[in-house]
């Protein structure tokens, strides 16, 4: 049980980073102008299950993620990502069914992001950014119910001050845009559990489908969207003892939709699994869904 | 016969002064030429950047060309340096500015400040 959320913890948490014009389930190496805003909401339902145990455990994460990004200078950029989580866990007990839950807001996240390399030319542009970030307990983490302490998975927040860092590469052009990132998360422990560190590669296509011709100003854009999420968790650690039951190595594709305006991005889609290899008795993703919405502004706005 | 030259010259005279109004109601105009633009999104950031700068009145980007056109105030003109680093600090980088033919009030599409 203690990590049959955790892969999803990290795809809300991953969720979370994602900004404007942008993949749909991680970082995008595009600008913040100096002195805007970029503000995204972005719900998200995850449900983990295919339990290998008799228990036939059943998980459902639903949340919505607030991220807020603010354009320090024309290369630095700061983001701040805080998730309101709904946490469900059904399982067999006894040949009764139980359920434990809790909700509420989950850790904040808080990340640097620096243009490292950048080349434009006309219609396109290639930037490089690295960025690093820390997670912050801010979250619930001692939450009881009648059974008792929740397991630390199930709580809304972590309890442990996290790093993670990571590179983002984005090529976008008027017809397309490629992002790639790596990423490694460092989970440190807290209430004796120590969450596996978890490494990524994400990377993701936008093809624009409309306006198949571009005419004069600036048309909205609908972008089709795919992308593929490589994901290496390492096993969680309880009182310093490796739980063979956690981990493992998962890769996920997601395809959506994006509809990009001037002011803001509607968006939505799916995120399936392809590929996994949980350790031991860990339970398996069945789908994430991220419906969205991101919009910006200006503090010098007149 | 008088009266009627008479009429003809006051005619004129109103006609050029008209015409007179108009140029000189007309704004001094300029097409930015920037590099990086490639998004609807993009292209706000960078519109907020030059709608902030001192006597702009009107911006009109043409995604397709990556040109923005931008129309300031009577007697007051948008030199390079200015708008090179509006682009720069919204993210781009300015490849070319021009001053071009300006837009008469009428027909001006683009987005007031």
């Amino acid at each position: 049980m203690k990590t049959m959320i955790k892969t999803g913890i990290a795809a809300l948490g991953a969720a979370a980073v994602t900004a404007w014009s942008a993949p749909l389930t991680f970082n995008t190496a595009l600008p913040v102008q100096e002195g805007g805003y970029v503000l995204r909401e972005q719900f998200v339902f995850m449900k983990n299950a295919d339990d290998p145990t008799p228990a036939g455990r059943d998980m459902k994460v639903s949340g919505l993620v607030s991220m807020l990004g603010y354009g320090v200078s024309r290369d630095f950029a700061l983001f701040g990502m805080l998730p309101y989580v709904d946490k469900r866990l059904s399982m067999q007990m006894n040949g009764q069914e139980i359920t434990r839950s809790a909700r509420g807001f989950g850790d904040l996240t808080l990340l640097g992001r620096y243009t490292a390399y950048e080349h434009n030319a006309p219609g396109r542009t290639l930037r490089v950014a690295p960025f690093l970030g820390i997670k912050a307990p801010t979250g619930q983490d001692k939450a009881r119910d009648a059974s008792g302490l929740l397991p630390p998975p199930l709580q809304a927040g972590s309890g442990s001050w996290d790093a993670l860092a990571g590179v983002v590469l984005t090529y976008q052009t008027l017809d397309f845009q490629i992002d790639s990132q790596l990423s490694y998360k460092l989970n440190r422990a807290a209430n004796d559990f120590q969450a596996g560190n978890v490494a990524g590669f994400d990377t993701s296509l936008q093809h624009r489908l409309l306006p198949r011709n571009l005419g004069t100003g600036v048309p909205a854009f609908l972008y089709a969207v795919l992308e593929a999420n490589f994901v290496h968790a390492a096993r969680d650690r309880v009182r310093g003892i490796a739980d063979a039951d956690s981990g493992g190595r998962s890769l996920f594709i997601t395809p959506g939709m994006q509809y990009v305006t001037r002011a803001w991005i509607v968006e939505a889609g799916v995120q399936m699994p392809v590929l996994q290899h949980p350790n031991g008795a860990a339970l398996r993703n069945d789908y994430a869904s991220l419906p969205g919405f991101a919009s910006t502004s200006d503090v010098n706005r007149p | 016969m008088k009266f009627k030259l008479l009429t003809r010259n006051i005619l004129t005279g109103f006609f050029l002064f008209l015409m007179a109004g108009g140029v000189l109601a007309a704004s001094p105009a300029y097409r930015l030429y920037v590099d990086g633009l490639s998004c609807p999104f993009c292209a706000y950031g960078l519109e907020k950047k030059l709608g902030a700068l001192k006597g702009v009145q009107r911006i009109e980007t043409n995604i397709k060309d990556g040109a923005v056109i931008v129309t300031m105030q009577d007697g007051l003109a948008l030199d390079e340096a200015t708008a090179k680093k509006a682009v720069k600090d919204a993210g781009f980088t300015l490849r070319k500015l021009e001053a071009v033919q300006p837009i008469p009030p009428n027909k001006q599409e683009g987005h007031a400040k």
